[in-house]
């Protein structure tokens, strides 16, 4: 699929979803209540699809994310990765999903501060035995603009660019789902936007279904598919 | 109150949402106050309230009177001649075995028909029996018969009954007439009549001890010395008990070095004391900056934080108590059993809990507590108000100043290195004690470099070798270096004792072994039946050495005999060979040198005598000097030719020659026999030749090598409470990594939540936390073997030296140190196997989003 862009390529690709969570709920059951986190969420995930799931806090964003991310997993209904029902895995198969098929980028960046950045970028590779950690890292760096700065320690670099490698890292396994909550969270409005640009060109690009929570208006301007949720129910689906 | 409430909202309930490491910190406290109140009770009752066994009955004299090998009966004729109303009891002390129970008793002869009466309405004997009145010529009778014992009521028998004894190397047969009153002392005595036991024991003519009761309000001093000048030169006045003071002091050097082992785990434990309450402080510095900011003084948060200590030590110290009190009964058995080997015949008293010890110990677990939590604390005390403002994100990290530490521990080393080479301080080796705190302290000081250098190099090369868990593994731990190294230095620590005692105790065994392969020239050795003790020398008949020298098989007999005598105040022993029958040793003993036989020839019928090492390190003689010394009722000059190597008893020994001692003290009975079989004899034959000869008589033969297997064995008994002491600090201190491998992965719980995030498995943060267990295991293994070696060079040249006079060779016991530290090594990563799971069973969800 490297050369894009033809029209009815693009069609077959969205037929073709990646991601799938079908009539999902999700309970948690805290203090005797029951908080239902998601209530009956359905989607479709393609490859290259940049989602924006938008909605009050506390609505299910992140709840979503997780289950979708084989993270956590659905009270009732299914979520499908590829051909595979994650609810069905055992721990090592969801590891494995995990390692393969999945990224996730945070709020807070979450980078090892005992790691240098480009060891940060090689962590899911050498955790999943990858022998090139080293190529991929260089490159996934280079994809996210920040040539050269491999050799730093996290608490060297901006916010930003921080959050550039937390990118880079999510993208090290070159997996199908890229999952960010709130990537954007808490940079300013600038670099917030670069990094909704980045997010979107790598998407793009590299071609994996891409969730991302937010609350920044102009992510619901660039994105693909824009998700309405609304106490643990998708509101309204927009499709461009 | 309001105080009490916050304390313990935030001191108090944050401990309680650990309690497994809360246990485990408690519990290692707990461990260390038990181990120094159980040596110290145990001490006390083996040692520390030595009484000899040989004080029963003798209670409210004032003198006595004693001359090595007895004084004779002549001196107590002259006190009693004396113008003056003096109280004075003649005695025969010595040991007799029980046949039923083994067990050695001691044997109390008394001038009972003097001073039957006056005893029986003193002490209240046969007063059970009083009701059934005897006449007065039976009573006298009874006195009379040599058959007639009474006995402690520990022994559990009852008038009438019969009781076989061994006494000397002959067993007798005894009538027990009487229950004596119970003795405070919880002691086994055998009474007979003075005149049975000099029978039975075959010394006529002497007693061992006369006690005297002088008037009432009599100057003791001037007393002693007008008695003095009565008696006869060899004869020693001194007050009553000064051979259980010297008894005592002798007891002393062992019950310190005891004592200073013990604390080991104490200092193993105040490591970890400092590391928990570091870790709090760490961890709640937003909180304490919170907390300034809303109106806490500096002074408040430093005692909240000695608080926490203070609850850690009460709470250890008070689980200790119970756990020391439950130890010392173990320890008591072991050191008893040393006592009596290596120092002097005693019954371990009862184990006393006073109230004093209860005092003591948790002052200790308190203390210790206390002073470990001061620096922290008082770093918890410089943390700014701004600090609070400082959102969590990047997790504060110790300040260390690895290149100070360095500096700092080099100076302590050099400190060490010197004090290492003063001499002793009031005959205890104060400047070597010094010297290994010195050298702990300056290992402490060394441990952040050494932690980063070894990480580091460990971050590359196992990073290769055993994938990203471990380069994640080293990096957490370097990053936390301050953490690590505080825990590197407790089990180093613990690591370090174990080495240095394992080297020590491995060298003295090789020592011993080498000496015992040059000691023993003859090939079968007598001695009467019953458990050997360094000051009891039960005699064999007379007439037996002539029988066995004139089997067929055997060469020659050698008649050793030795008595326990008193030197400047301190127990020694003094013994003869018959130089007549001189065989020649293998290897020269002697310090000068020469060989044996040439020093031996010195000793044949001159008043000239070799001492042992530890003799002539305690009383600071050397060949050439000339010491004077009390033979029975003489006394006599005799010069000393050499000294020669003895590992076999602590106490001083001089040997003279068999002829010489016979001019001074004329009993010929020999306590042991040395049998040299004739060439190409079979000396099992021999052996039983001598047993058929020797019917009749309780008489143990062994060979040189059962000689030195039994010589072996008691070294490894002496030997077993320091084992012990080692394990107990290893515990300790392996408990303390367990307990802070727990805190690690509770701090570090967001980073091992994103880390499953990026597609880490369980197993994998299982081996990344096992990894960590492994490589603190690896760093205190080589710091503690590194510390442990210059350690044990303080314990065998400088402590055991000054405490015990022994040259001790230096020597490697590579297999005991192996298996010790693949012990210690695998229990730190066991110990890592709880934290690893509680790691492992994290919810990344629920932590990767926790502030
Ligand atoms: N472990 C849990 N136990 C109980 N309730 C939970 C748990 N996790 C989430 N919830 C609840 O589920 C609901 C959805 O939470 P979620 O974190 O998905 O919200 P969100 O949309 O991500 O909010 P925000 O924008 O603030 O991040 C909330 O009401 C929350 O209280
Ligand atoms: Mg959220």
């Amino acid at each position: 699929m490297e050369n894009d862009d033809l029209p009815e390529e693009r069609a077959a690709v969205r037929r073709m979803a990646i991601l799938s969570l079908q009539a999902v709920t999700k309970e948690y059951a805290s203090e005797g209540q029951c908080v239902r986190a998601l209530d009956g969420v359905s989607l479709e995930v393609s490859a290259g699809e940049f989602v924006a799931l938008v909605g009050r806090s506390g609505c299910g964003k992140s709840t979503l994310l997780h289950v979708a991310g084989a993270m956590d997993f659905p009270s009732t209904g299914l979520v499908l990765i590829g051909d595979k029902n994650t609810s069905a895995l055992n721990d090592a198969q969801q590891t494995e999903l995990r390692r393969e098929k999945v990224g996730f980028v945070f709020q807070s960046f979450q980078l090892l501060h005992t790691l240098t950045v480009q060891e940060n970028v090689e962590l899911p590779l050498l955790l999943a035995g990858n022998p090139a950690a080293r190529e991929a890292a260089l490159e996934r760096l280079h994809w996210v603009d920040l040539d050269g700065l491999g050799a730093r320690y996290p608490h060297q670099l901006s916010g930003g660019q921080m959050q550039r490698v937390a990118i880079a890292r999510a993208l090290a396994h070159s997996p199908r789902i890229l999952l960010a909550d709130e990537p954007t969270g808490n940079l300013d409005s600038t670099t917030g936007a670069a990094i909704l640009d980045l997010l979107v060109r790598l998407t793009r690009e590299r071609k994996t279904a891409t969730i991302m929570a937010t609350h920044s208006p102009e992510a619901a301007a660039v994105c693909d598919t824009l998700v309405r949720m609304r106490d643990g129910r998708i509101e309204e689906i927009t499709r461009r | 109150m309001p105080r009490l409430k916050l304390f313990y909202r935030l001191i108090v309930r944050p401990l309680f949402r650990e309690p497994i490491r809360l246990a485990l910190m408690v519990l290692a406290v707990a461990l260390g106050v038990a181990v120094v109140l159980a040596i110290d009770l145990a001490g006390n009752a083996a040692a520390g309230s030595f009484h000899s066994s040989m004080e029963s009955l003798a209670g409210g004299n004032d003198l006595e009177v004693v001359a090595p090998g007895g004084a004779p009966e002549s001196v107590v004729a002259t006190l009693a001649e004396q113008p003056h109303p003096l109280r004075i009891t003649p005695r025969m002390e010595d040991f007799a075995v029980d046949t039923r129970t083994q067990e050695t008793l001691s044997l109390i002869g008394l001038d009972l028909i003097a001073e039957g009466s006056r005893y029986v309405s003193e002490s209240g004997v046969a007063a059970e029996d009083s009701r059934n009145r005897q006449t007065i010529e039976e009573s006298i009778q009874e006195l009379e018969d040599p058959k007639s014992i009474w006995v402690s009521p520990s022994l559990g028998v009852k008038p009438g009954d019969h009781l076989k004894l061994l006494i000397n190397d002959a067993v007798q047969d005894c009538i027990v007439r009487g229950v004596l009153p119970q003795s405070s002392a919880n002691e086994s005595v055998i009474l007979m009549d003075i005149a049975a036991a000099q029978r039975a024991l075959n010394r006529h003519g002497r007693v061992d001890r006369i006690l005297i009761k002088l008037p009432e309000n009599a100057n003791i001093e001037e007393w002693r010395k007008k008695l003095s000048e009565l008696l006869p030169a060899g004869v020693e006045v001194r007050p009553q008990g000064a051979g259980t003071q010297e008894n005592r002091k002798m007891l002393a050097a062992f019950r310190w070095n005891l004592r200073l082992l013990s604390y080991i785990a104490l200092v193993v434990g105040a490591f970890l004391i400092y590391n928990t309450i570091s870790v709090s402080v760490v961890r709640r510095r937003p909180e304490i900056g919170i907390v300034r900011a809303i109106g806490a003084g500096r002074n408040e948060v430093l005692a909240a934080f000695l608080g926490e200590a203070v609850c850690l030590g009460l709470a250890g110290a008070l689980i200790g108590v119970p756990l020391g009190r439950i130890m010392a009964s173990g320890a008591v058995k072991l050191m008893a059993a040393t006592v009596d080997s290596l120092y002097v015949s005693s019954r371990p008293g009862a184990i006393g809990l006073s109230w004093s010890s209860v005092a003591l110990a948790l002052a200790v677990g308190v203390g210790v507590a206390v002073a470990s939590a001061l620096s922290p604390a008082r770093e918890a005390m410089q943390v700014s108000l701004t600090d609070a403002m400082a959102q969590g994100r990047r997790e504060y990290i110790a300040q260390t100043h690895k290149g100070r530490d360095l500096i700092v521990a080099a100076i302590l080393g050099a400190l060490g290195a010197f004090a290492a080479r003063m001499p002793a301080f009031a005959g205890k080796p104060m400047f070597g004690y010094l010297a290994t705190i010195l050298l702990i302290a300056a290992a402490a000081y060394a441990m952040p470099a050494l932690v980063n250098f070894v990480s580091q190099l460990a971050a590359q090369a196992l990073g290769k070798l055993l994938g990203v868990e471990a380069l994640l593994a080293s990096r957490s731990l370097a990053a936390s270096l301050r953490r690590t190294s505080v825990l590197v230095a407790a089990l180093a620590t613990a690591v370090a004792m174990m080495v240095s005692v394992g080297i020590m105790v491995g060298s003295f065994r090789q020592t011993v072994v080498a000496w015992m392969n040059d000691q023993l020239p003859a090939d079968l050795y007598l001695r009467p039946a019953g458990d050997p003790a360094a000051d009891r020398h039960p005699t064999i008949s007379v007439e037996l050495p002539g029988k066995i020298a004139a089997l067929p098989g055997v060469a020659a007999v050698n008649r050793l005999r030795a008595y326990e005598i008193s030197y400047n105040g301190m127990p020694a022993t003094l013994a003869s060979v018959d130089l007549r029958v001189l065989r020649a040793y293998r290897n020269s003993n002697f310090f000068s040198g020469r060989p044996a036989a040439q020093v031996l020839g010195q000793l044949r019928g001159q008043n000239n005598v070799i001492v042992s090492e530890p003799f002539s390190y305690k009383h600071h003689v050397k060949a050439g000097d000339t010491i004077a010394l009390s033979l029975g009722e003489y006394r006599a000059s005799f010069r000393i030719v050499d000294v020669y190597c003895d590992y076999a008893s602590e106490r001083g020994y001089i040997l003279m020659d068999r002829d010489v001692l016979l001019k001074y003290l004329p009993d010929p009975a020999p306590t042991n026999l040395a049998v040299f079989v004739a060439p190409s004899t079979d000396v099992d034959q021999v052996r039983k030749e001598i047993q058929e000869v020797a019917a009749g008589h309780r008489i143990l033969i062994f060979s040189d090598r059962d000689l030195r297997k039994e010589a072996v064995r008691i070294f490894d008994r002496t030997f077993a409470i320091t084992y012990a002491l080692e394990a107990v600090a290893v515990v300790v201190a392996v408990m303390g990594i367990a307990g802070a491998l727990i805190a690690l992965v509770i701090d570090r719980r967001r980073e091992l939540g994103l880390l499953r995030f990026l597609g880490a498995a369980t197993g994998q943060i299982r081996k990344m936390i096992l990894v960590e267990a492994g490589l603190l295991g690896l760093l205190a293994n080589l710091a503690g073997f590194a510390l442990g070696y210059f350690l044990s060079l303080i314990l065998v040249f400088v402590i055991n030296k000054q405490s015990f006079g022994w040259t001790i060779r230096f020597h490697w016991p590579f297999a005991v140190l192996l298996g010790a530290l693949t012990v210690v090594y695998l229990a730190t990563v066991i110990s890592g196997l709880y934290p690893a799971r509680v790691a492992a069973r994290l919810n990344p969800l629920e932590v990767i989003h926790e502030q």
